[in-house]
């Protein structure tokens, strides 16, 4: 028993991380640019087949390669799909909601084409650590440790990435106030770009951690969408302390749902929880109105 | 070094300056004063490139920079001082500072001119780490006005400083202008609560429905009884 919840604790803690991960990105575009991402799953999926394709070429033996590659795929990926359809909408009337069906418009393309590409049977990574620790009754492999400091270590060199670097300042700056961003003379569409091709390299290394535990399909995104939506307005809609309690919370309750009621509780459970949150603080753990 | 030829501003359909041209020679402080909601800190925002649709012919020391956008103009040495001061609120003192400097030139400045506003505003010294939101409504606005130094700026648009400020702080206020322009930075002010800024005012405008409807010295400006009376409260 003690180690059946030691073990739920543990799957809540590493799931947790993944999802923080992904969260701070989702809750980072809307922060700066109040805009949302509905292809945002999507973008996970992607991590995972592009970390599949890099398995595949001959010279990739090791993730420390996958992600050297990946992850600038991923930016660059990610910036050019702001420039090329996110920006030009920005100058319209109503562009918040252009901007949710052009990305969900997005996902349902990109979706498709990974079906067609891949097909749509499963894909899985190898486990990036073989081994495990293990005591008694109590089991912990080497690669969910992993992927645990993998994320942590992610989430980490962002907030580092926000308070240190020029560019990260700029972004926060876009997020608290763009009228003064303007002023100070901070190119503010580059800022736009900079911060979805950000979000989109968190989404997708999300991806590429999870995708060694489960597995890669071409709707295998739209769960994760909905996770991370969860979060985000649990945690508070823009604010990235809120979105990291959150995933914490949702990474343990789904853990525990699944272990004492069945995996099929989990998302019941999930927005029951937002549910009532949203009815007591409508803007969320740590929000803020507006 | 400023100079404006029949420059036409829109917001949307909403024509807001109308043929408005001026003049404001390096070194001086021009003082813009004028009914509220008739356009002065849309003149501002026109030279600091902060207004979308404008038209006409505006020159930065024989430039043309009709249509150039904040970011070049910052980078150029054209700042805007906001009159709600647009303040990063969860930053502290030095965030803000720190990102008055985002631009290319003044990037190298940045330490030099930190001292420069330390000096100006001791208080900001003391008060680095405090977040901006924490701040009084005087504190905020000196900080305002020191993040526009920080970049660097050889022409700065300050618009409405005495906003939200109690009376007793004004006078500090005409001070900082004074001691900033003797730092041989070009001024272009709108504030009609200070009588202090408009004694040190090298030339006034009077802007009215979008249209430049006095422009001269305060000598001038106070033999015209209608302005001595409405801007000048004399």
């Amino acid at each position: 028993m003690i180690f059946e919840i030691a073990d739920v604790i543990i799957s809540g803690l590493i799931n947790g991380s993944v999802y923080a991960l992904m969260a701070v990105g989702l809750t980072l575009i809307y922060g700066v640019s109040k805009a949302f991402n509905f292809a945002y799953g999507s973008f996970y999926s992607l991590g995972g087949y592009i970390a599949f394709l890099l398995f595949g070429l001959s010279f990739i033996n090791n993730y420390f390669l996958v992600f050297l590659l990946a992850v600038p795929i991923l930016l660059v990926f990610g910036y050019f799909v702001e420039k090329a359809l996110v920006a030009p909408l920005r100058k319209r009337d109503d562009w918040e909601i252009k901007v949710m069906m052009i990305t969900l418009g997005l996902a349902l393309f990109l979706d498709n084409s990974f079906q067609v590409i891949f097909g749509s049977r499963m894909k899985s990574l190898p486990p990036f650590l073989e081994g495990s620790f293990e005591a008694g009754d109590f089991y912990l492999s080497h690669q969910d440790v992993g992927i645990f400091f993998l994320s942590i270590g992610g989430i980490l060199m962002f907030r580092w990435f926000l308070n240190n670097t020029r560019t990260g300042m700029s972004v926060r700056a876009v997020a608290q106030n763009p009228a003064g961003a303007q002023i100070v003379g901070i190119p503010k569409e580059f800022v736009f770009a900079a911060t979805f091709a950000i979000s989109t390299v968190m989404v997708g290394m999300g991806g590429i951690l999870l995708a060694q535990k489960y597995f890669i399909t071409p709707m295998g995104g739209w769960d994760i969408l909905v996770k991370a939506w969860v979060i985000t307005a649990f945690g508070g809609m823009g604010s990235i302390r809120g979105g990291l309690y959150a995933a914490f919370i949702v990474g343990m309750l789904e853990s525990f749902v699944g272990w004492y009621f069945g995996m099929t509780w989990t998302l019941i459970v999930l927005f029951a929880v937002l549910l009532t949150t949203l009815a007591v603080r409508p803007q969320g753990l740590m929000g803020k109105w507006g | 070094m400023i100079k404006l030829v029949d420059v036409n501003a829109y917001y949307q359909d909403f024509h807001v300056l109308k043929n408005v041209s001026l003049e404001v020679k390096k070194g001086q402080v021009v003082v813009m004063l004028g009914p509220n909601g008739h356009g002065k800190s849309t003149v501002l925002k026109s030279i600091c490139g902060l207004v979308e649709k404008v038209t006409g012919l505006m020159e930065y020391e024989s430039e043309n920079i009709t249509g150039m956008g904040s970011e070049k103009l910052v980078n150029m040495g054209i700042t805007y001082i906001a009159e709600n001061r647009e303040l990063f609120p969860q930053m502290t003192v030095l965030e803000n500072l720190k990102l008055g400097a985002y631009s290319r030139s003044a990037r190298s400045h940045e330490k030099d001119n930190l001292e420069k506003v330390f000096d100006l505003f001791p208080r900001l010294r003391d008060r680095q780490s405090q977040s901006a939101a924490t701040m009084s409504g005087g504190e905020a606005r000196m900080l305002a006005i020191a993040r526009g130094l920080m970049s660097n700026a050889r022409f700065l648009a300050i618009d409405e400083p005495s906003l939200g400020l109690q009376p007793n702080l004004r006078d500090e206020v005409a001070k900082i202008i004074k001691q900033i322009n003797a730092q041989g930075i070009t001024l272009l002010v709108v504030e009609q609560n200070i009588p202090q800024i408009t004694t040190l005012a090298d030339k006034l405008y009077v802007l009215e429905e979008g249209r430049i409807s006095f422009e001269g010295s305060r000598e001038d400006a106070l033999g015209n009884d209608h302005l001595k009376e409405i801007f000048l409260g004399m």
